[in-house]
């Protein structure tokens, strides 16, 4: 096990105890905020009025088969675009927690399953699922075609409607991606230390609070998180069997991403179907390479840390109300619970109380304040 | 029996590889060469150019993790660009650590197995 020395010393000869491996595991979560890169595959991507159109429609109830709930109904702003509920809750009850739509632009797969590889594909599946919005293609181009302002603004972005529903459709959920790849979370006190260490700047360095540089150096060193939580949004955006059950109910299992890969073949929404507007396919190498195995049963995409102070209860299924809990989850893991046939990472990591606190320490520092989002004032309508 | 002894000492176990373009790593086995260049990032699809002599039947290119007893998410295609080179796509390492690729090569009815270690981060 490497140790990591640097970060429990006085920031004042941090600088010089740091080893080179050690910075550039630190650095590999940075830089942030990232560039925005527009989507290929979503010819709306990074459109002014393809953004205005995608967050008026991310507020609008009418999208709903009873026109009572919108997609901030599971992804409330004020609650870093989350719920705080266990499962979500749309029409109906779904099985699985709702995760924050912030960064959502930096991810390769979407959805705890990843059953879709697309933002704007995403954004269409809770618009269709019965339990959320409950639409059809035709109910939200109906809408789109009867409401003047929506309909006006859809044609700024994308020229006249299309005849067929399915592809109105396709164009509301483009705009509706458009809108989210515009949040992003704001640096945090991890970014500036991190930024301040590159630069060896000792006094930028020390403010950071001590428990989160313990907390950084048992991520980084006994825990091992980074395995997973890689990169500036700490997720490799991958699939893992953390140990978290996946039985909904008696009778009942969520299959995770075995099921998410089944479904991803199956969509005429996917990245090689006819929506992608990217003629090169560049950003399909995934969906077309992604194999299918025994060991995705169960298996659900590693979230990223930013903000995730803001967004409890935790996991897959929410079943864990706090990250004292997922600290602990990671502590105390029984390694009886993960496929016998999957991946030999997870072991309890034995954490001490000092050390969870200083871990939870940690993932708290990675946490914006989650107050950069105004509502824009609702402009004159399009005419 | 002199003339065969020198045949045998002039053409090496494997026929030596080149791949245009720089700075390659080699793979030798006592028939085959590979020869291979690749840049992975964690967290990033990338490619691998890479040339086998002498030319195989087939070729296929994958990558595993001993430590954690897994491999990619993904299956790389191999496309032959001809004269024994080939190009794999579709590869992703989605863990810092030390990964193998593994060259699995078809000849003579054999299958046979190249393996070159390498440290991500």
């Amino acid at each position: 096990m490497r140790r990591w020395l640097f970060l429990g010393l006085a920031a004042a000869s941090a600088a010089q105890a740091a080893s080179e491996a050690e910075v550039r595991a630190i650095a590999a979560h940075g830089p942030w905020p990232p560039a925005f890169r527009a989507d290929p595959s979503n010819r709306a991507s990074g459109n002014p009025a393809a953004i205005e159109l995608g967050e008026r429609l991310f507020f609008e109830r009418r999208l709903s088969a009873n026109g009572e709930v919108s997609c901030s109904r599971c992804h409330l702003p004020e609650r870093n675009w989350t719920d705080g509920e266990a499962r979500a809750q749309g029409l109906a009850r779904v099985d699985r927690n709702a995760q924050s739509v912030v960064n959502a632009r930096l991810q390769r797969w979407f959805g705890w399953d990843g059953a879709q590889d697309s933002l704007w594909a995403q954004s269409l599946r809770p618009l269709l699922d019965a339990r959320e919005l409950g639409a059809s293609a035709a109910h939200v181009a109906g809408l789109l075609r009867a409401d003047r302002d929506l309909a006006c603004r859809y044609r700024e972005v994308f020229g006249e409607l299309p005849a067929e529903d399915e592809a109105v459709m396709v164009g509301a959920a483009k705009a509706l991606a458009a809108f989210q790849e515009t949040l992003v979370s704001a640096r945090t006190p991890f970014d500036e230390f991190r930024d301040a260490l590159l630069k060896g700047d000792a006094a930028g360095m020390a403010k950071y609070p001590e428990p989160a540089k313990r907390g950084l150096g048992i991520f980084l060193g006994k825990g091992a998180c980074n395995t997973c939580h890689t990169g500036p949004a700490f997720s490799n955006g991958e699939f893992h069997d953390t140990g978290v059950p996946f039985f909904i109910e008696p009778g009942r299992v969520d299959a995770g991403r075995h099921e998410g890969i089944r479904k991803l073949r199956a969509s005429r929404f996917n990245l090689l179907g006819p929506y992608n507007d990217d003629p090169r396919r560049s950003t399909a190498t995934g969906t077309t390479h992604v194999t299918l195995e025994h060991r995705n049963f169960g298996e659900f995409r590693t979230p990223s840390l930013r903000n995730l102070a803001l967004t409890a209860p935790y996991m897959h299924n929410g079943r864990l109300a706090s990250l004292r809990d997922v600290v602990n989850h990671y502590s105390t893991v029984s390694p009886d619970r993960l496929h016998s046939d999957g991946e030999a990472i997870l072991k309890p990591l034995k954490l001490s109380a000092q050390e969870s606190r200083d871990l939870v320490a940690f993932l708290e520092s990675l946490q914006d304040g989650g107050a950069n989002y105004r509502r824009r004032p609702l402009a004159a309508d399009c005419r | 029996m002199r003339r065969w002894l020198a045949l045998a000492l002039l053409a090496p176990a494997a026929q030596a590889c080149e791949l245009p373009g720089g700075a390659a790593q080699s793979i030798r086995s006592p028939t085959h060469s590979v020869v291979y260049r690749a840049a992975p990032r964690v967290g990033e699809h990338f490619a691998v150019e890479f040339a086998v002599c002498p030319a195989p039947e087939g070729v296929q290119l994958d990558a595993w993790m001993p430590a954690h007893r897994h491999g990619m998410n993904y299956a790389p295609s191999v496309t032959a660009l001809g004269g024994g080179r080939y190009r794999a796509e579709g590869l992703l390492f989605h863990m810092p650590g030390e990964w193998e690729f593994v060259f699995v090569l078809r000849a003579g009815g054999a299958t046979q197995r190249l393996v070159r270690g390498l440290r991500v981060e």
